[in-house]
């Protein structure tokens, strides 16, 4: 019987299996349904099911110009980002996703120019090139580099110089899809089946990326945890988790968890004693993990009130997160902004591990719309029933720590300054698919 | 090549006087920043002069400039201008393509010279996209403590004021910390700046409470955010600003409010100011005296008062520098910057 409640409860994994099978609307509307009832609910697991289901969306948009794609895209986006509104993960892949498309209808309109101006000099095509390498993590790298290298021989479009510039290149910019020329249906005519076939190579490596993206961020370990030092984290995020496993398989340290009740200490409690129940979401990615405490690391488990007593022995603070904003502040567990604020006092190091899909454009205007609040009986549980009328019971399920309080960012391009996310944000965010 | 202005008529009877095409420009326009005020001038020298070589026009530019920093007194945001447009002018010249090395040097030019009233109406427009971008700061409800007479501060409060009754209703309340040191005291309003700011906000049903900079800290807590303008933006992301912003901005970190800056990206400046004292300005805002230096300083200026001495900035024009640790963002026309994106912003155009 278990076995049959468990294929029959809605999640990822179910999802996943009816995306093949669904046309497209009825995938869609599922998607939404599982969002708003949160039966999708971890940021990897959210963008992973909006990864796949823009790849058939796409996949299965006949259309044979880049500006349709777009607003294809860019609708189902919105359906999506308005199921959710805080998981900022779902629009972080849609706006990757349409900086793909534009990123190609232009590398054709580029190509088609070259090529019509055969003899004169231009820009060597590159971005083809890296497309085709196979390693996600180089391929970024070395795609940022050459975005990077493009936008100093180009005209710098959104610099300074907008001012001054010259007025026609402006208008032959592809960045609005009313500006989109005929020119451009033309230019991008011969290319189209191309352009969808590109897009559709970079989402697999979006979703290559997702699946990778834990063990590339663990492979900077040995460089910030070492020998003997006390790591305190919190809550059971996997990225955390093979991290400090990562670093675990050559040194020795000591690891304080807290628990943090009642949204994740159920989790915590299971990752600290190895015995990992069955959760779908996480079967793939921590059912045949090791628990740290099988490597011969000293694993202490505090509750949440014991954090600012232990800080002082402290030598480093490791915290996951659920979505990083554009000034650097982010928004995670409950109980993360005390830990950081913990650390402060007691100038210890805090680093955060996240995944660049996390990294959010958007900025945060207002903290308090960010904190979503769970199920108060976690709290109060019901058999308390007449304290419930008389009490008012809150469970926030994240906190917002804002950017002086982290030190050091460790993403899997590398490790960051707070200050310095906003570059990234630019390398992987279109500027006009910020706020579509 | 035909010009919009209606100076060249003008050009053959006098020789060009940059200092007061610029104080012209200033005057004639009050939406006028420096920093446009400074190109519109170099655009117009250009004119006037008829250069045809690259270097020739460069050393032009160049030494109008250096003449211009030498007679205003807060040369800040107008270096921002010309360095803009000196910058402009090499990177294109650099570049492949029609404005290029291997096009008219006249083509360029003419660009530049025929598109005087463009560049303003963009940096015109560079105040809307700061609104678009800003308007998420203000919410429903909020309250916010701002300073000085900034333009693009005035837009931003006004187009949310202006949508009040639309469909996306904001009511804020606006605290205006209004300055001690009029700015005109012999001039026919006599009032402090931004007085006309405040009169606007109130006729469109802006609570607005205007206070004295005394009053900063007192005020603060009932404040939610702080949003200044700029003079100039800084290398390392901090500003300089009207007298008082510094202090607006310490006070605002000491009590945690977030502190906003809004100014338009031709602001940037390349400067590096190490601290308050170390603008490249004459200001005397701290001046020691005694009762002897008091009567000798009244006298030597009974016996030279129209002599020619160094430029000094007036007390009610004196400015501060705001470090970039006390500012939470920059809202500028190119999105909302953390104040380390402004060096890169400016490695663009220099490097």
């Amino acid at each position: 019987m278990p076995s049959t409640a468990l294929a029959l409860t809605p999640g990822l994994s179910s999802f996943l299996k009816s995306l093949k099978t669904n046309p497209i609307d009825t995938s869609i509307e599922n998607l939404v349904s599982l969002l708003k009832r949160r039966q999708i609910r971890h940021s990897r697991s959210c963008a992973t099911a909006t990864a796949y289901l823009l790849l058939r969306v796409v996949s299965a948009c006949r259309t044979s110009e880049s500006t349709k794609l777009i607003e294809r895209v860019q609708s189902v986006g919105r359906r999506l980002m308005a199921a959710q509104p805080r998981e900022m993960v779902v629009g972080n892949i849609v706006r990757r996703v349409l900086g793909l498309i534009r990123d190609e209808a232009e590398d054709d309109r580029e190509a088609e120019f070259a090529l019509s101006e055969a003899g004169s000099e231009s820009q060597p095509q590159t971005p083809r090139a890296f497309d085709d390498a196979s390693m996600p993590l180089d391929r970024d790298m070395l795609g940022m580099r050459s975005d990077g290298g493009d936008r100093s021989s180009r005209p710098p479009l959104t610099s300074m110089f907008s001012l001054l510039s010259h007025p026609e290149p402006e208008n032959s910019l592809p960045s609005t899809p009313g500006s989109q020329s005929p020119n451009a249906r033309l230019f991008s005519h011969g290319h189209t089946k191309d352009v969808r076939a590109e897009v559709l190579e970079g989402i697999n490596e979006i979703i290559d990326e997702l699946g990778q993206v834990d063990d590339q961020i663990a492979a900077y370990a040995l460089d910030h945890i070492h020998s003997n030092e006390i790591i305190l984290t919190h809550t059971s995020s996997t990225t955390v988790q093979k991290f400090l496993l990562k670093a675990a398989a050559k040194r020795k340290f000591t690891v304080i968890i807290a628990e943090s009740f009642p949204n994740n200490h159920e989790a915590t409690h299971a990752t600290v004693s190895g015995n990992i129940v069955g959760d779908d979401e996480n079967l793939s990615f921590d059912s045949f993990q090791k628990p740290l405490i099988a490597h011969g690391i000293t694993v202490i488990l505090i509750p949440d009130s014991a954090v600012f007593a232990l800080m002082s022995r402290v030598n480093k603070v490791i915290l996951g997160t659920h979505s990083v904003l554009a000034n650097g502040g982010l928004v995670a567990a409950a109980g993360t902004r005390v830990i950081a604020r913990a650390a402060k006092v007691h100038q210890t190091p805090v680093v955060v591990v996240s995944g660049v899909y996390k990294l959010s454009p958007v900025y945060p205007f207002d903290f308090d719309s960010l904190i979503e609040y769970g199920d108060a009986s976690k709290v109060l549980p019901f058999e308390d029933g007449d304290l419930v009328d008389k009490i008012d019971v809150q469970n926030p399920i994240y906190d917002y720590v804002p950017a002086e309080l982290v030190d050091l960012y460790i993403t899997n391009l590398g490790g960051h300054a707070p200050s310095y996310l906003y570059r990234i944000v630019s390398d992987h965010y279109r500027k006009e698919d910020i706020s579509f | 090549m035909a010009t919009p202005t209606d100076s060249t008529a003008a050009a053959g009877a006098k020789p060009f006087d940059i200092v007061a095409t610029y104080n012209e420009l200033l005057r004639s326009d009050p939406d006028l920043t420096m920093p446009i005020a400074a190109i519109e001038a170099l655009v117009l020298l250009l004119t006037h002069e008829p250069s045809s070589t690259i270097s020739e026009t460069l050393d032009l530019l160049a030494k109008s400039t250096a003449h211009l920093k030498k007679a205003i007194p807060n040369p800040i945001g107008l270096s921002a201008g010309t360095d803009l447009f000196q910058r402009y002018l090499i990177t294109t010249l650099q570049r492949p393509g029609q404005l290029g090395p291997a096009g008219d040097f006249k083509a360029i030019r003419t660009h530049l010279l025929s598109n005087g009233r463009l560049f303003i109406r963009r940096a015109k427009e560079s105040r809307e996209k700061i609104v678009a971008f800003g308007r998420g700061f203000i919410r429903d409800g909020c309250t916010v403590l701002t300073n000085g007479g900034s333009r693009a501060v005035a837009s931003l409060l006004q187009q949310a004021a202006d949508e009040e009754g639309g469909p996306s209703a904001v009511r804020f309340k606006v605290i205006y910390v209004l300055s001690s040191i009029s700015k005109d005291i012999e001039g026919p309003s006599g009032e402090p700046e931004g007085m006309e700011t405040v009169r606007a906000l109130r006729a469109k049903g802006v609570p607005v409470s205007t206070i004295p900079e005394s009053a900063v800290a007192y005020a603060l807590g009932k404040a939610d955010m702080v949003i200044v303008g700029a003079e100039g933006v800084v290398e390392n992301g901090g500003i300089v600003s009207r007298m008082g912003t510094y202090q607006i901005g310490l006070l605002a970190k000491a009590i945690g409010k977030p502190f906003y800056v809004v100014a338009e990206s031709h602001k940037f400046v390349r400067l590096y100011p190490l601290g308050q004292y170390d603008l490249p300005i004459e200001q005397h805002v701290v001046d020691f005296k005694t009762e002897e230096d008091i009567a000798q300083k009244s006298k030597q200026q009974a016996v030279d008062s129209n002599a020619d001495s160094p430029v000094e900035l007036p007390l009610e024009d004196s400015v501060d520098f705001t470090p970039p640790h006390l500012i939470s963002a920059l809202i500028t026309d190119s999105g909302v910057l953390t104040p380390s994106a402004v060096s890169e912003e400016l490695i663009k155009i220099w490097f």
